[in-house]
């Protein structure tokens, strides 16, 4: 998709955290990568590691990534401690995700950045029984 | 048409009551609250600090009945106060007790957006509550310190008008259809040669980074910053998602403030739709809400050609952003 008719001017050409994203590539085999998001998987505790930015771009692709990673038994878990940036958009998805859940499942939520966990319980997402925002071990930028 | 001062509601009842110095204030609220406190009403004061602690002395051990919010506090940015008086309504829905609130959004030190927007605020109260359960809100309007128009626009605001001792429907009143029509009230131009930015799903990014490099620069803090890029972001979001997939972006300092203003083609016209509290249900939008409860003001308007939204940052940090998880939170300000 080109940018509207006649801006004044263009964005200038950004880095996307490229040295990060390479490193989370380089752990194993992407679930999902695009040019500002990698999603891989994670063994101990089972679950998966999002680097990068999410938002209405690629929030669907988040949404697809969760709904088939997924082990069947278990709490399923995110490290979020390299995600830069997640809209509603992906809070969204996560949440979809762990409302998905059945038989008393939860999913767990580590290295929530703090404005991220300020998100959820701005827009009314953190009382879900089945989601649950961990402090364990939390790493900050 | 002349009703008795206090009289029990059958509907909403939106009262505004003007005053001219502290003692006409007192004389135009505490019988208020004392009728409230005899009828074991529930009664929320949402006023500054000061007139809180005056209030207080005057009512004695009465003020224990009565709720206390600060204005200050609730209503910093006027978006958030519908939703506060959502959540004291909700909260005594149950218990089938009568309700009654004093809210005074507008004061002299108000900024020309902010007396704006909380114009816009007081019509929309009409909305958000006409046709609901009854209860009376009454609205202090100082007369020695606001201007000539401000008393005219709050007769058109309020149903009823309580001035001096006598009540009386306001003749200027505009009813609750026209509360909620189309908000177009002009905007005014940023500084001459702002720069105007073009930017779709694919360019959000990039959109980012750039307000945060303006913010920055402009010596905004870290966390201010990431408070403000992240309502950008969202109110960017739906021009992409609702606003034929593209919206425009400008952003200036002005004052102490930071200003960003999008517009696209996106025409809504739910009148309430930036300040209705979102519910757990995933599929709730919810951008236009989380802007308010990061942004000191957010100026929505409807226009034929499209939506305009224009967010404000202020460099100080005012009484900042109310995590609510809790609806009761107000019961939490409420005397001992």
């Amino acid at each position: 998709m080109g940018v509207a008719d006649q801006p004044d001017s263009q964005w200038p050409a950004e880095g996307f955290d490229i040295e990060d994203l390479a490193g989370a590539r380089a752990a194993g085999r992407p679930v999902y990568a695009d040019r500002h998001l990698v999603i891989t998987r994670t063994q101990h505790p089972r679950g998966l590691r999002f680097a990068g930015e999410i938002d209405v771009a690629n929030s669907e692709a988040v949404g697809a990534s969760l709904a088939f990673a997924f082990p069947e038994f278990g709490d399923p878990h995110l490290d979020l401690s390299r995600l830069s940036f997640c809209d509603i958009s992906g809070i969204r998805a996560i949440v979809e995700a762990a409302g998905a859940l059945v038989h008393a499942r939860r999913l767990l939520l580590h290295g929530l950045p703090a404005q991220l966990e300020t998100v959820i319980k701005v827009t009314g997402w953190s009382e879900m029984p089945s989601l649950e925002l961990c402090h364990c071990g939390e790493q900050q930028p | 048409m002349t009703a008795s001062a206090h009289s029990l509601p059958r509907k909403f009842r939106h009262q505004a009551v003007f005053y001219s110095g502290l003692a006409e204030f007192i004389n135009g609220t505490v019988p208020f609250i004392r009728q409230g406190i005899a009828a074991a009403e529930a009664v929320l004061v949402v006023e500054s600090a000061h007139k809180i602690d005056m209030l207080r002395t005057v009512l004695g051990q009465a003020a224990g009945s009565v709720m206390f919010a600060d204005m200050a506090e609730v209503g910093a940015n006027p978006a958030r106060i519908i939703p506060a008086w959502q959540d004291f309504v909700r909260e005594h829905e149950q218990s089938g007790r009568g309700l009654r609130g004093i809210g005074e959004p507008i004061w002299k030190g108000r900024t020309p957006d902010e007396l704006v927007e909380c114009q816009r605020h007081e019509s929309l109260l009409n909305v958000a509550f006409g046709h609901g359960r009854p209860w009376t809100l009454l609205c202090p309007y100082d007369v020695d310190n606001l201007p000539a128009e401000v008393i005219v626009e709050a007769r058109r605001s309020h149903e009823f008008v309580l001035d001096g001792m006598s009540c009386s429907q306001s003749e200027l009143y505009r009813g609750i259809e026209a509360s909620a029509s189309r908000f177009d009230a002009p905007l005014p131009e940023p500084p001459p040669g702002v720069r105007q930015v073009a930017f779709d799903a694919e360019s959000l990014l990039a959109l980012r980074r750039h307000v945060v490099r303006f913010a920055t620069g402009c010596g905004f803090s870290a966390e201010r910053t990431i408070r403000f890029v992240t309502a950008v972001n969202e109110v960017a979001s739906n021009s992409v998602l609702h606003g034929a997939g593209r919206g425009r972006l400008r952003m200036w300092r002005g004052g102490l403030s930071l200003l960003c203003e999008i517009t696209d083609a996106g025409v809504f016209e739910k009148s309430l739709a930036d300040r209705t509290r979102p519910s757990a249900a995933a599929r709730d939008p919810r951008g236009l809400w989380l802007a308010n409860q990061l942004c000191d003001l957010v100026q929505v308007r409807m226009l034929p050609t499209g939506t305009v939204v224009r967010l404000h940052l202020y460099q100080d940090a005012r009484p900042q952003l109310h995590v609510v998880e809790d609806p009761r939170h107000l019961e939490g300000a409420s005397a001992a």
